[in-house]
């Protein structure tokens, strides 16, 4: 055998053995994870019945709740973000007096970044709050992350006095995602209504937007009047204007038509006047007839035309009569009138095979 | 007997279900997606179904038409109620379009299921 065939040969058998060895060890990591994963299921199976008898407060003795294991206090948090009422609370007890919320409130203030994070996550799954102040102080923690997982606890905890400090989080010098203050206003649900109505006439424009946002999502009649108010006060900023009419599109109370209509055939701003278009649309109250008519006529932008157009749409028999009056003519009024009249043909046809069928 | 369906994916959302409701003295048995429940449902002719609304395979929504739809006129009115973390108000018209009987927003509270599920049933059916 020359040198070179038995170099080959040595490094092949090089190669096979490493291969072999990287074969061996996955197996061997392969085996260990099932295992895991198994003992997991396992622990957690035997686990589950105790946290059952957590939930009617027969437990045992003390001594039993306290030496289980961790892996009981995973499926509790697990548990208590879908629960609510009396059940809830038993759990949120259970992590209290297993020490769990006094630990994670120490590491709120950790070095690490993702050992805050996983406090805060922790904290407002839980619902601690009498921890509410630690965790709108993380609100302006150097890391993104935090600042997120902080917010988003502040939702999960349900406390109402969080509300001032997330919108404030949205323009603070690092400011916090609107769509992750907003989710968290949203999870706070009702109790965040009243300071939602407040931070109409208060705070920073990206605030006042979040806020008519929310209040439309919620379909809050009680903040009408504030919401038309912001609709229609020229001074004010067009984005939290444009999300007063949105909202009041959703609310759908014909209170708001006739200031939705000035803002259409009024404001100098397309998206404002497109939104208040869609508005009186939803609405659908027959004093927006006028106004809708004269924005697919005299709008100066194809967008406000179309928008009116299939607002018109939505307006009933009425609304339909003025879009087929339109139809023929040949500009981008007709055009916007017929794309509207098409669409509206198109929603009713599943209907009508409905019926046919 | 009485006999509880639950149908839903998540197994600690099933599981603490059926604890609530064999606690109600119910017979009950779990599925994790529609088209199980909806065999399971042919099988076992339950007297209540309890439907998660977002499933593998077949979602909640089907199950409840197809059983509403279904040709066994008894298994047809079997009372449906959802359970699920669809909150918005469209989400709610079209559960009670599809056939649902009740509508349980998540989070929820398990006592106030049971009392739900325990109204739903004919006098009787629950262990006082």
């Amino acid at each position: 055998m020359t040198s070179l065939a038995q170099a080959v040969f040595i490094g092949s058998l090089v190669v096979t053995l490493l291969v072999v060895v990287l074969l061996v060890a996955v197996a061997v990591e392969h085996g260990a994870r099932t295992r895991r994963l198994a003992r997991d299921a396992r622990r957690r199976a035997e686990l589950t019945p105790l946290v059952h008898a957590l939930l009617d407060g027969d437990a045992g003795d003390e001594a039993a709740m306290t030496a289980a294991p961790a892996l009981l206090d995973e499926l509790v948090l697990e548990l208590l973000p879908q629960l609510r009422g009396a059940d809830r609370t038993a759990l949120q007890s259970v992590l209290l007096d297993r020490g769990v919320v006094t630990r994670a409130a120490g590491d709120l203030t950790a070095r690490g970044a993702a050992r805050r994070g996983r406090a805060a996550v922790l904290l407002g799954n839980a619902a601690s709050v009498e921890h509410t102040g630690a965790l709108v102080e993380l609100l302006g923690d150097r890391a993104p992350e935090v600042r997120n997982a902080a917010a988003r606890a502040l939702g999960k905890n349900g406390d109402a006095a969080a509300v001032g400090p997330l919108l404030a989080a949205v323009t603070a010098g690092q400011p916090l995602p609107p769509g992750v203050a907003g989710m968290a206003l949203l999870d706070l649900g009702v109790a965040a209504l009243p300071s939602l109505r407040a931070a109409l006439d208060a705070g920073f424009p990206v605030a006042q937007t979040l806020a008519a946002e929310l209040l439309g999502l919620h379909g809050d009649p009680a903040s009408t009047t504030t919401l038309i108010a912001l609709v229609g006060d020229d001074h004010r900023d067009p984005h939290a204007r444009r999300a007063a009419a949105q909202a009041l599109g959703r609310i759908g109370s014909p209170v708001a038509t006739a200031a939705l209509a000035d803002v259409l055939l009024g404001s100098g701003h397309a998206p404002l006047q497109c939104a208040a278009a869609e508005a009186l649309g939803r609405i659908g109250d027959a004093g927006g007839l006028r106004a809708l008519t004269t924005g697919l006529r005299c709008a100066p932008t194809v967008d406000v035309r179309g928008a009116c157009a299939d607002a018109l749409a939505l307006t009933g028999d009425a609304g339909h009569r003025q879009l087929v009056a339109h139809a023929q003519l040949r500009s981008a009024t007709g055009e916007a009138a017929r794309s509207a009249l098409d669409v509206l043909a198109l929603s009713r046809r599943p209907a009508r095979q409905a019926a046919a069928a | 007997m009485t006999r509880v369906l639950v149908v839903d994916d998540d197994p600690v959302i099933a599981d603490l279900v059926a604890f609530r409701l064999t606690r109600l003295g119910l017979d009950v048995s779990v599925e994790t997606d529609g088209q199980a429940g909806l065999a399971a449902a042919r099988e076992l002719r339950p007297d209540l179904v309890v439907l998660d609304w977002m499933m593998p395979r077949m979602n909640g929504l089907e199950m409840c038409a197809a059983l509403r739809a279904d040709p066994d006129e008894a298994l047809a009115r079997t009372p449906v109620l959802l359970l699920t973390a669809k909150a918005q108000e469209p989400d709610l018209e079209r559960g009670f379009a599809a056939g649902a009987t009740d509508y349980i927003v998540k989070p929820f509270s398990p006592r106030e299921l049971a009392t739900r599920v325990t109204a739903a049933l004919p006098p009787g059916s629950v262990a006082p």
